[in-house]
């Protein structure tokens, strides 16, 4: 839920970074964090178990600067993907302005995302959200591995509101800034 | 404005700062702060502190969170204040309105007693402005969008992003 202060004049948006476990959520926002001017960035908090896995949730402010004398800020949110762990996704879907939806590209995976993106939607629905209501935009990520599910295929099964896509390989940054990059402007075009 | 999204203006932004400036110094806080329950700062005042607030805001929305299903869990609809108290700093967290935490931070310059009594006078204050507030904004959201975020908005959001994020 965007918050704009006219007093202070300062905008903030929250955009969640949702997907099955180990899709690379955690990956887009540290190689956001890697990439971006220091004075962009604030600093990035990762609630995680002892094996790097995401318990709570990552987060990471980002700061657009003074559009039009409001100072803008993005504060980037990852769920945890394993399953059992909805109680905490659904707490952090709470007030999202924008969803990037990050898949698993693998065939063994194919599953699983569909169960994240089922997952989502009634964790949505909860809030009385819906995705045509929140701009939302896929990424299709790891496709630098062997055994991959074709786009067309993803394109089919996790996507048929044709929400824009990328193709990604996270960990080298690839669609990375892409993914991001939409997603922030989605978020603010429904505000202007 | 997108329904659902909440904007803070002038005259209430101000109305805040007057109670918050109030609690802080009936109660000798450190500093207080408000906060959306989705983890977005509101408004701090007193002593800057000395860590990042944006985060300190999402976890704290995020502690308030948890301990909200921890409270549904054991039979309560909600847990409305939460205290953490440490050997020299403590935190006093209080939900108002359902949709913003009153987070007080204390030293031992003043006691738990104390700064539970001023928040929850503060508490009603600020349940008054934010009623108002949300009023008001039922009745903007039927509107289009504020005249200052327009279209020129969107275009220079934009190209602001295409400049910093980028490989």
């Amino acid at each position: 839920m965007s918050l704009i202060n006219y007093s202070s004049r300062e905008i903030n948006c929250k955009i969640v970074y949702y997907g099955p476990g180990l899709c690379g959520k955690t990956t887009n926002l540290q190689h956001i964090y890697s990439r971006v001017p220091q004075e962009t960035r604030g600093k990035m908090i990762s609630l995680a178990t002892e094996m790097d896995r995401t318990l709570f949730f990552d987060f990471l402010p980002l700061e657009l600067g003074q559009i039009r004398g409001f100072r803008t800020r993005f504060h980037l949110y990852t769920v945890p993907g394993q399953v059992y762990y909805n109680a905490s996704r659904k707490l952090i879907l709470k007030g999202v302005d924008g969803i990037v939806f990050v898949a698993d590209s693998q065939i063994d995976r194919f599953e699983a995302n569909i169960e994240s993106l089922m997952n989502m939607h009634d964790n949505l629905a909860e809030h009385g959200l819906s995705e045509e209501k929140i701009p939302l935009v896929m990424q299709y990520n790891k496709r630098d591995l062997p055994r991959i599910v074709s786009v067309t295929d993803l394109e089919k099964e996790l996507n048929p509101q044709n929400h824009p896509y990328f193709e990604a390989v996270a960990f080298r940054g690839n669609g990375v800034f892409d993914t991001l990059k939409l997603s922030c402007k989605l978020v603010l075009k429904q505000l202007g | 404005m997108v329904k659902g999204n909440w904007a803070l203006f002038e005259e209430d932004f101000w109305a805040i700062n007057q109670i918050l400036q109030s609690l802080m110094r009936s109660a000798s806080a450190r500093s207080v702060m408000l906060i959306d329950k989705t983890g977005q700062l509101i408004n701090s005042i007193g002593e800057p502190p000395g860590f990042d607030v944006t985060s300190f805001s999402s976890l704290a929305a995020a502690d308030f969170a948890a301990n909200a299903q921890l409270a549904e869990m054991v039979g309560e609809s909600d847990f409305s204040t939460l205290v953490h108290q440490g050997t020299k700093e403590s935190l006093f967290l209080q939900v108002i309105a359902g949709r913003v935490i009153l987070v007080v931070l204390f030293d031992r310059k003043t006691s738990l007693g104390l700064v539970r009594l001023k928040a929850r006078r503060a508490s009603d204050d600020l349940m008054n402005v934010l009623e108002r507030l949300f009023e008001k904004l039922q009745y903007r959201n039927e509107e289009v969008a504020p005249p200052s975020l327009g279209a020129d908005f969107a275009a220079e959001a934009e190209s602001e992003i295409d400049s910093l994020f980028r490989d």
